[in-house]
């Protein structure tokens, strides 16, 4: 990379540096609380929470992971655009009484929701463990999409481990330090920044790379062709073409289970959770709702960005080599230096953004659903936003220490799973924001099993590089239809609760106490007991 | 018997949000229903039929959402008519 492209890099990092620091001022407030550090004041307007949410679910991973499938040839990636199409339907519906009930009764996490619906602390570790579980290999993946940039840039010195990977060790370390400080009104200023140059390089590089490679139709009759040599030297080699523009239609319900599980998944995950409880009000995610997709569009051009650079005749390094590389690799061949430079920054940047998210939500699930739930039932609101942000560390160190000790393949392993084990906790969540039916024990009896036979199935999955963890399809239970294995477990998941429900109830198993009413689930600002501020000092569960 | 008023504006309240459920379905289905788009033709500016429907389909899904979203507030505006 050169110096100018360095120069450009390094600045826009200094601005985010700044803005995350100043952020602590930002809409000032006393940060002792989880509602203020936790949730930024819960006052987010449509404007600062489009940018949020969508900094948030848009992560640098997807950005490098996504075009990286299509790179490699495997159209099935491209279902990210149907499941972030289906999934804001969805949570137009769903979410604005989750927002409600969890206003009314101070919810800071998903886990507290279900353990006051529910009566169940059990329960709520449950969710709250799935939560954690599924968002740290989610934390470490954002450095495994800075270390991507880092390592086509040219970043760090090629000598010892440390040299190596020091830039990654300042990126975030600065970042630890502005979500200690700050806690989510960081990352919300930094989204800004970080969406704005994402929106700048995915526009001039869908509208300038293909102006200068001949075209759209050029592009996609050059990876056309590029794939049928590939699957005629694979058949050649005795192995099943694999390549192409489009899904072969034993595909398609792979693609849609795909899309729908994924999508049904999106808002269970903590830190999606996080950013709609920071909003101001119902309308805030309605309007937003219908927002976001423009998020898609972006993602979808960004996944053709895969195409361009077959196109382009990107060649990626590393044994097998690393289609994750494409992405950086395509700017920094295509782009002149400058603008390579912002490019690098965007992606970086907007790792900066969910990772923070990320690790405050799994710190308050730690801090409201383990520490207050466990072992102090009476932690005053300072202490709780005090656990929070020293757990927020903790799980960051943890990623660092995971994505450089440990392969990067086996956060992306686990990443697979995280998103396997979060739809589990959609009947808990989902199912509890309308109806009380599900038994409490019923629904913990449906997860675990539907956790074990998860893992299990992704276990059994083999691919050419992996004797496990290949992929997120098995073959659907009596067929041989490939499917995403996250949708099955939610039927088994469903069964079971179901049937247990039944069971438990007809043997008078204590249902628990349900904390909320039916009121509490389409309150808005502005009706009686809905302040605009909580008072945190306030108990909980008044 | 207390229901004589709430009772009808919140039948209301419901009418909107079954219409609301029905406008919004056609963007959970379609993206869905894969064998409808699987296919090369016919192209635009280059793009397979594949991926420009599913482009198209965004822009459909953001539409009908602010259609709902704007059926929300007439909801909204009835449920708190309810006289609270």
């Amino acid at each position: 990379m050169s110096g100018i492209a360095v120069t450009v890099f390094v600045f826009l990092f200094l601005v985010v540096t700044v803005l995350g620091f100043a952020a602590a001022r930002w809409r000032r407030a006393d940060l002792d609380s989880l509602d203020e550090w936790g949730l930024g004041g819960r006052g987010f307007g449509t404007f600062i929470a489009w940018f949020l949410i969508g900094g948030d679910l848009y992560t640098a991973y997807t950005f490098i992971a996504v075009p990286a499938t299509l790179y490699a040839g495997s159209v099935v990636g491209f279902f990210a655009v149907p499941y972030t199409i289906v999934a804001y339907p969805i949570i137009f519906v769903f979410l604005p009484r989750l927002w409600s009930v969890s206003h009314r009764h101070g919810y800071v996490t998903p886990a507290d929701f279900v353990e006051g619906r529910y009566g169940s602390r059990t329960l709520g570790l449950a969710v709250a463990l799935t939560g954690i579980l599924a968002t740290a290999p989610y934390i470490a993946l954002q450095l495994v999409g800075i270390q991507s940039v880092l390592q086509v840039a040219g970043f760090g010195g090629s000598g010892n481990w440390f040299l190596k990977d020091l830039p990654l060790f300042l990126a975030f370390a600065v970042l630890a330090a502005y979500t200690y400080s700050s806690g989510l009104r960081a990352p919300a200023l930094i989204a800004f920044v970080k969406d704005v140059l994402i929106y700048i390089v995915i526009i001039v590089a869908v509208i300038y790379l293909p102006h200068k490679l001949g075209g759209w139709g050029h592009i996609f009759s050059s990876a056309g062709d590029s794939f049928d040599t590939a699957n005629k030297a694979s058949v050649a080699a005795g192995q099943p073409p694999t390549k192409g523009l489009m899904p072969p239609p034993t595909l398609h319900w792979a693609y849609a289970s795909l899309a729908l599980g994924s999508a049904l998944a999106l808002f269970m995950y903590p830190h999606s959770v996080t950013g709609v409880l920071s909003t101001r009000n119902r309308g805030v995610i309605r309007r937003n709702a219908a927002l976001l997709p423009a998020y898609s569009f972006l993602l979808g051009l960004l996944a053709l960005l895969g195409f361009i650079a077959v196109a382009a005749g990107v060649k990626v390094s590393g044994n097998p080599p690393n289609p994750q590389l494409a992405v950086p690799q395509l700017f920094e061949n295509e782009f002149p230096s400058w603008f390579a430079g912002v490019g690098y920054a965007a992606i970086a940047i907007g790792a900066l953004v969910p990772a923070a998210i990320m690790s405050i939500a799994a710190a308050n699930l730690f801090t409201r659903n383990i520490y207050r739930a466990y072992f102090r039932p009476d932690a005053t609101p300072r202490e709780e936003a005090q656990v929070s942000k020293i757990v927020s560390l903790v799980v960051k160190v943890g990623a660092l220490v995971f994505v450089l000790a440990l392969s990067r393949s086996f956060a992306i392993n686990l990443q697979l799973l995280g998103g396997v084990w979060i739809l589990q906790t959609f009947p808990a969540i989902v199912v509890g924001l309308y109806t009380r039916w599900f038994h409490r024990w019923a629904l913990l009896v449906g997860w675990a099993v539907a956790m074990v036979y998860g893992t299990w199935a992704a276990y059994g999955v083999e691919s050419p590089t992996q004797k496990h963890f290949g992929g997120p399809l098995v073959n659907f239970p009596f067929t041989e239809t490939k499917f995403y294995i996250a949708g099955i477990a939610f039927l088994i998941n469903l069964l079971v609760t179901i049937v247990l429900t039944i069971a438990f109830r007809a043997a008078k198993v204590d249902p628990g106490v349900d904390q909320t009413r039916g009121v509490d689930y389409t309150a808005d600002l502005g009706d009686e007991e809905v302040e605009v501020e909580l008072d945190p000092s306030r108990p909980a569960h008044a | 018997m207390s229901h004589d008023s709430p009772a009808p504006a919140r039948r209301s309240s419901t009418g909107l949000w079954v219409a609301i459920i029905v406008i919004l379905l056609p963007a959970v289905i379609i993206p869905l229903w894969v064998p409808l788009y699987d296919k090369s033709d016919p192209t635009l500016w280059g793009f397979p039929f594949f991926y420009w429907f599913q482009f198209a389909l965004i822009l459909m899904s953001a539409v009908l959402t602010v259609v709902a979203y704007l059926i929300s507030l007439v909801a909204d505006r009835r449920r708190r008519g309810e006289g609270r």
